[in-house]
């Protein structure tokens, strides 16, 4: 049978998503009759000092069975995510929990909610970057940060030394070459200061679980949370104190994720009210609360300069970055590192050959606003706009193509990245060329649409893989001939487990529908960390390929000692084994598993009703400590790279972005499953197109998100997205040498070039220089207007 | 609370269903809650996200936002009714065939949505059908697939649309 990698394998999945049978989290209410609910009282105040909390009136409401505040007892609320945190005594963001309620109905949980009467004495408070850095906010986040003790994933070597404000919770730094002797080098230099706004992943889904109390007194938990055993599992053992043995996870179909759902807030809560009750209870975010009490991205600030040769040669990057990071206390594992690492994928920051002239100066900084955590791209979209928008300067300055200068700077397999890491797959400079070829970047568009004038533009980007976790497989080979797999990877949409059985059904030389895949249940299936970083097909798919090599190779073994045969003599294609050296050439392999009898039982051999097993494990090896410069030869572990390039429209007299054709390109490594791949681009490109011209969080008086619903938060509808013919998906791969068949992630890299490229084209549609993200009608029309008032004073 | 049922009948795919429900509970906690019909799903709560779109007597509506009493006499249309002893609707087949769905979360409106389309327009262009389903989100597919998926239907991939299918 011919190879299944890289064919266009249908989604095992599709068919209970099209019927509705598919259950996800939520669907699960309607099996516990006699489940109670959870709700909460939230701050409507950015920054407050709680002075009481009577939950007396609510506490009396017949039906209401706990009540938790944040002074409850014997809770280290240090240990938990940082948006499950209750305020005990301030409150840090509006939107956070002061109080929970189950009762034994929603509408009962509500009610008491609103008899909960909390005093607040409303203190100042601080929403964004610019006031929370200043040596002297009005807002101190976390007054106990240099004392503290480690939290919820926290790093001690993170710990931020020189804090130019006490709102500064944790640092890296890097330096690499000689950046001021490089600088003072160049023929040109280009520098700016660049920012994006802070948004929701929104998915469909809004975060759910369901806990039940079981009778022994552990806990089974369905929710659309990510990370079955690594996240919450793992979560709920520690922070809880709970045995492994006595925790269940589970997790049905997602309705998405996009990073969003790593984070185990609703997790923790629900197992906690869940024990508080010793009955099942639920809890599901209303939409306002996945804005306002859901983990948002992290915004980056960025202030960069390159410094260039005249032939376009970029020879250093000072580069100075910011996460936003919200009301995170404590320190966290969002120092700068995250999302700075996207600098250092694409570009040499040197002549080829030579040592990268790198400097990198990254901090977070907390604000009284929802706490960070992870999007897609994990801050490099943040990170790695204004690298591109200075990109695309430098090509103007030069009076050289966007393209060319890409291509002059793009580094090749085989080179050491800024970090010291050696490149081992990198197709961009394909991927660029595609879509610039695509759309004709370096053509000038026919301006024929009125008031709406035309450009085009394009960009690049690339996303580290952090290699954190095992991820673990086990294939049976049933006595009947049909095959099952056992993972326990995030199925977010993404299609990873279509792309794993198809790695299972390929090695047994089966179609895809012989294969039966059974997912994430902690009880049944074996570790995974989680499905971040685009690591799934990478981490897992090794971990599958290993458990089919383990699961045949057996197999093969006790073929051949059927037929007395070495088992290299041995070829399995699904059910029929293929013999050489003997008289058999040719054997079904289920009639070689012998019926369970008093006379042909024994301790060995192929027996009906016995599976043969093979378990993989797969776990990137380890990094390797950095140096005092930050610098090491294993950071991360691997690069996906994506290039993007549009044509827009912008609207002279109301400043309306919109795109009219977009191309996008991937380098996935070798791809498993090409048509998959090809809906990760095409999503991931709508996405951006989203986050880049409409989506960020707007915020009232008191510090409340103002437009937390879809009808005030506008995300990126069809009418948002170009024309069918207009949008244009390739795949350029470059084969990762230790990816399964060659293959890599990709699903993060997609978001990165797309708003650089749209703000390239904006630029050479109507003359304004975008500094940041959302490019919405109202800054451009504003930078329209002061352009026009420049030309007009001179 | 809610204590203060009411008798409201309709026909829920083709069946006459009799519910007891307060009167301000909406077709979507209906649907959900009492019927088990879980194919329809909660997203926003505000009309804004399409997930829980049903055809309410052909109409694409979302019940997320339609009380039970303005449903209550109608014939109502969800994502468990599509498919029949003939096999999956063929906008069903075609959302599989052209990877129009990932996490699947908006699929079940899409499809309703993508039949209310057709039904009322079989030869629907590109631009007719992008702006019938401006009322329905997705993350995941950025709609390219969904929009293939639905010309496919109306081009005769999966048979004659008007003969087989179409439902005035």
């Amino acid at each position: 049978m011919e190879t299944l990698i890289g064919k266009g394998e249908k989604r095992i999945d599709a068919y209970d998503k099209v019927t509705g049978k598919g259950l996800y989290a939520s669907d699960f209410d309607n099996q516990f009759p006699n489940m109670a609910h959870i709700k909460a009282k939230r701050s409507p105040y950015a920054h407050a000092k709680i002075l009481k909390i009577d939950t007396a009136e609510a506490q009396a409401l017949e039906g209401v069975l706990y009540i938790l505040t944040g002074q409850e007892p014997g809770i280290d609320w240090d240990q938990y995510p940082k948006a499950a945190v209750l305020a005990t005594d301030r409150t840090l963001w509006a939107g956070q929990a002061v109080a929970l309620v189950a009762a034994e109905t929603e509408e009962l949980a509500e009610k008491a909610v609103e008899l909960i009467h909390v005093e607040y004495e409303v203190l100042p408070h601080v929403l964004d970057y610019y006031e929370a850095i200043k040596p002297e906010p009005a807002a101190v986040i976390d007054p106990d940060y240099e004392t503290r003790d480690q939290g919820f994933q926290d790093r001690p070597a993170d710990r931020a030394t020189n804090r130019v404000s006490p709102n500064i919770v944790g640092a890296f730094y890097m330096n690499s070459g000689d950046v001021e002797e490089a600088m003072a080098k160049a023929d040109v230099t280009v520098e700016g200061e660049f920012w994006v706004g802070k948004k929701t992943a929104s998915p469909l889904e809004c975060a759910n679980a369901i806990c039940r109390y079981d009778s022994d007194g552990g806990i089974t938990m369905w929710s659309n949370g990510a990370g079955v055993h690594g996240v919450i599992k793992q979560g709920i053992c520690r922070i809880l104190g709970m045995k492994e043995a006595y925790v269940r996870v589970i997790q049905p179909y997602m309705g998405g994720s996009f990073g969003s759902r790593l984070n185990p807030y609703i997790e923790i809560l629900t197992a906690l009210m869940c024990l508080k009750t010793k009955r099942t209870v639920r809890f599901t975010f209303t939409r306002k609360e996945v804005f306002c009490s859901a983990p948002s991205n992290w915004p980056c600030i960025t202030k960069i300069k390159l410094g260039a040769k005249k032939d376009g040669t970029v020879i250093a990057n000072d580069y100075y970055l910011c996460e936003e990071i919200g009301a995170a206390l404590n320190n966290t594992f969002f120092s700068g590192r995250l999302s700075s690492s996207g600098a250092a994928p694409c570009y040499r920051w040197a002549e080829k050959g030579r040592t990268s002239n790198m400097r990198m100066d990254t901090y977070a900084v907390s604000t009284n606003t929802v706490p960070a955590a992870e999007y897609r791209g994990l801050g490099c979209p943040e990170a790695e706009f204004g690298i591109e928008c200075l990109m695309n300067r430098l090509a103007d300055e030069l009076h050289m193509s966007p393209v060319e200068i890409r291509l002059k700077n793009i580094i090749d397999n085989g080179e050491r990245n800024c970090y010291g890491e050696l490149i081992t797959s990198i197709g961009l400079k394909k991927c660029l060329q595609a879509v610039a070829d695509e759309i004709g970047v370096e053509e000038e568009p026919v301006q024929d649409m009125g008031v709406w004038k035309k450009g085009r533009g394009c960009a690049v980007g690339g996303k580290q893989n952090t290699p954190l976790g095992r991820s673990e497989a086990e294939v049976w080979y049933n006595s009947d001939g049909t095959i099952q797999l056992f993972i326990s990877c995030d199925e977010n949409g993404m299609g990873a487990t279509t792309a794993m059985t198809q790695i299972v059904a390929d090695q047994f030389h089966v179609p895809i529908t012989a294969v039966r895949t059974t997912k994430g249940d902690t009880a049944i299936t074996p570790y995974d960390n989680y499905s971040a970083s685009s690591r799934t097909t990478y981490n897992l798919g090794n971990a599958v390929l290993a458990a089919c090599n383990e699961c045949i190779a057996k197999l093969k073994e006790e073929i051949a000692r059927h037929f007395g045969l070495h088992p290299s003599k041995v070829e399995i294609e699904g059910t029929t084994a293929y013999l050489k050296g003997t008289y058999v050439q040719e054997v079904n392999i289920p009639s070689l598993f012998v019926p369970v009898g008093m006379f042909t039982q024994g301790n060995w051999g192929l027996q009906q009703g016995t599976p043969v097993k093979g378990h993989g494990i797969y776990c990137p090896a380890p990094i390797h400590q950095w140096d005092k410069n930050g610098l090491s030869d294993r950071v991360w572990n691997w690069f996906q790279y994506s290039a993007a390039a549009v044509e827009v429209a912008v609207n002279e007299e109301t400043g309306e972005i919109k795109v009219l054709r977009v191309a996008s390109s991937a380098d996935t490594g070798n791809p498993i499953n090409p048509k998959l791949v090809e809906g990760q681009i095409v999503g991931g490109v709508h996405m951006a197109i989203g986050f880049s011209t409409m989506e960020e969080h707007l915020y009232n008086e008191n510090g409340e998100i103002a437009n937390c619903n879809f009808s005030d938060y506008r995300l990126p509808g069809i009418l948002q997205m170009p024309k069918n013919e207009d949008v244009h998906a390739f795949i350029n791969p470059d084969a990762l040498p230790d990816g399964p068949f060659g293959a890599k992630g990709m699903a993060e890299s997609i978001t990165i070039p797309v708003g650089p490229a749209i703000a390239e084209a904006v630029y050479k549609a109507v003359g304004v220089r975008v500094t940041g993200y959302p490019m919405t009608a109202e800054r451009i029309l504003a930078l329209i207007k002061e352009k026009k008032a420049k030309e007009a004073a001179k | 609370m809610y204590e203060e049922k009411m008798r409201f009948e309709l026909t829920v795919n083709g069946k006459r269903q009799v519910v007891y429900a307060h009167p301000s509970k909406t077709l979507l906690e209906v649907l959900r809650e009492e019927l088990n019909l879980t194919g329809t799903k909660r997203g926003c709560d505000d009309s804004n996200c399409g997930v829980c779109t049903v055809l309410l007597d052909g109409k694409a509506v979302k019940s997320c936002t339609m009380l039970i009493v303005q449903a209550a006499g109608h014939k109502v249309t969800t994502i468990e009714g599509l498919e029949t002893e003939k096999g999956l609707h063929p906008l069903q087949q075609a959302f599989i065939d052209h990877f129009a769905v990932q996490c699947g979360f908006c699929t079940p409106g899409m499809i309703l949505t993508a039949k209310a389309i057709l039904d009322e327009n079989p030869d629907a262009t590109e631009d007719e059908i992008r702006e019938g389903l401006h009322g329905n989100l997705c993350r995941c597919t950025g709609y390219k697939s969904i929009v293939e998926a639905i010309e496919a239907v109306r081009d005769g991939d999966y048979g004659d649309y008007v003969i087989n299918w179409q439902e005035v």
